[in-house]
């Protein structure tokens, strides 16, 4: 698989396994994500979308296999670990702050930070302009969409290269949806790759780079977005038709 | 009765038991905000306090109000210990064996103090305190000093809380412990830091229960129940809540011996708790996390 820019991916998955307690979700699974690429994991329910991305990121107990970052091995670091090395996570549910502002949310995900915390805020802010004015508001009392903005900005205030999203779009309306979509769009813009999981698979297939099918835990099919809704087979077997 | 007795006799004595209460509610809110259980070891905690400033006043001779700062300082580091020692292993574990964890460290504080300190009543200074007159209404030296040191602590926690990287850490955990984690925020350090303030507040509301009343090993336990349901009253997780709860119980405690015999004073409290938790469970204040 060619990636879009040159230099090798930032991230590296290879023969993965492992889960909760004793029983393993992930049966060696393959994954990369280039510099300022969009990546998607679709699959149905069940396929360990969320789990390969709590195992990259230290909260699964990974038992095989190895996830390689920036060139070093950060398999079985802590999350508070990986976070200080570049890498943002935003969990599907409860990923704000609801009693505390949003500015304090936007502080709180730059609580390692000591220095340039001013500037941090500005490129959220920047890239969130809706969250300028309810900086003050607390984060629970904002739309879903906004609350999204909000969860994004706090895992992008340590100045991840690369954000793991979880089902950002789950709950929201399709026009959310969209919206959402555009956000990530903007988030890799601003020269963050992103790996997000999705369960509306072919609109997100339709807007990543590239994307990994899973199911059961295995790689079932990689390729490019368009190319995966355009394959009959993998659109029928794993995508809902 | 004209209303100045009423206000000598029994608003200021219950405005002043209230801030004590208040002080206790405070601490309960915050280890069951932050850290999610019910901490039963509160009042002995706030006896062992006492007792500490009790120690600096009679074996180095200090003014008990000099003593006070010391003995906060050395409750907080106590506070930590036992943390430590109880509470930290058990943090995976289902929270109602920390709450009985609380309840054994309370019996082992409690009998700490009677090992060293005796049975007996004790109190800092000897003598009677007369109340100053101001305008007609009549209130003690001391009693002014423990309301305007609970309103000091008060303030400076508050502040703490909303602007200092710290103190919001304590709300972030308290909001969303799992977020805190991701966020990289060391829960390790913010546990240790609550139960620092915690100390804190123990001992001063310790301490002013003892310079008001007098010290006896099982004055924190009697506490107990009141500050529970000052915090409850207020709304669990709410500092403004565990201060107005804390007010109510202290002067409806106060008050309660106009038209009721005064063995029932401190069966107040429960029945306070009851009818509140019958009619508005979350408390007068909404609960909420910090």
């Amino acid at each position: 698989m060619s990636h879009t820019q040159t230099g090798g991916p930032i991230l590296s998955v290879a023969g993965v396994s492992g889960g909760y307690g004793g029983a393993d979700i992930l049966h060696g699974i393959d994954m990369t994500v280039g510099p300022h690429e969009i990546v998607g994991i679709v699959g149905p329910n069940g396929a360990g979308k969320s789990t390969a991305l709590k195992a990259i990121f230290g909260l699964v107990q990974v038992r095989g296999g190895a996830i390689r970052f920036e060139n070093r091995d950060i398999t079985g670091w802590a999350p508070n670990r990986i976070v200080r090395c570049g890498i943002g996570y935003v969990p599907q549910v409860d990923n704000v702050f609801r009693e505390m502002t949003v500015a304090e949310n936007l502080e709180m995900g730059a609580f390692l930070r000591r220095h340039g915390l001013d500037e941090a805020l500005e490129r959220v802010y920047t890239l969130f302009p809706d969250l300028v004015e309810k900086r003050r508001k607390a984060a629970g009392s904002l739309s879903g969409g906004q609350r999204q903005m909000v969860a994004f900005g706090r895992a992008l205030m340590l100045d991840p290269q690369l954000l793991l999203l979880d089902e950002p779009t789950a709950g929201l309306s399709p026009r959310y949806r969209e919206q959402i979509f555009q956000i990530v769009r903007d988030v890799r813009a601003a020269g963050v790759a992103v790996l997000l999981v999705e369960q509306h698979a072919k609109q997100a297939l339709a807007f990543c780079d590239r994307a990994y099918v899973l199911a059961s835990g295995r790689n079932r099919a990689e390729g490019t977005g368009p190319g995966l809704v355009a394959d009959r087979e993998i659109a029928q077997m794993f995508l809902g038709g | 009765m004209d209303l100045l007795s009423f206000v000598n006799f029994y608003l200021i004595p219950g405005i002043v038991l209230g801030a004590i209460y208040a002080l206790g509610a405070i601490g309960i809110t915050l280890v069951f905000g932050v850290l999610r259980f019910a901490h039963l070891a509160h009042g002995d905690m706030a006896t062992l306090g006492a007792f500490l400033a009790l120690a600096l006043v009679t074996g180095l001779g200090l003014n008990p109000w000099v003593a006070l700062p010391f003995a906060m300082a050395a409750t907080a580091v106590i506070a930590v210990t036992l943390h430590w020692l109880f509470y930290e292993h058990l943090r995976r574990r289902s929270a109602i064996l920390t709450v009985i964890a609380s309840l054994g460290v309370a019996l082992m504080l409690r009998a700490v103090v009677q090992v060293i300190w005796g049975a007996d009543s004790q109190s800092y200074v000897g003598g009677i305190t007369r109340p100053e007159s101001y305008f007609g209404i009549r209130i003690k030296d001391r009693e002014l000093w423990t309301l305007g040191a609970t309103v000091a602590l008060v303030i400076g926690l508050q502040l703490f809380l909303t602007f200092t990287r710290w103190g919001k850490a304590m709300r972030a955990m308290s909001d969303n412990p799992d977020l805190a984690r991701l966020s990289g925020i060391d829960t390790r350090l913010t546990t240790a830091l609550t139960w620092t303030i915690i100390g804190l507040l123990c001992a001063a509301a310790g301490f002013f229960l003892g310079i008001n009343t007098e010290l006896k090993p099982l004055m924190g336990w009697y506490m107990l129940l009141p500050m529970f349901a000052a915090a409850i009253l207020g709304g669990v997780g709410r500092i403004e809540g565990a201060i107005l709860g804390g007010m109510v119980i202290g002067i409806a405690e106060e008050c309660s011996v106009l038209f009721l015999p005064a063995e029932y004073k401190s069966a107040l409290a429960f029945v306070i708790l009851l009818i509140m938790l019958a009619v508005r469970p979350t408390g007068l204040l909404r609960g909420k996390v910090l």
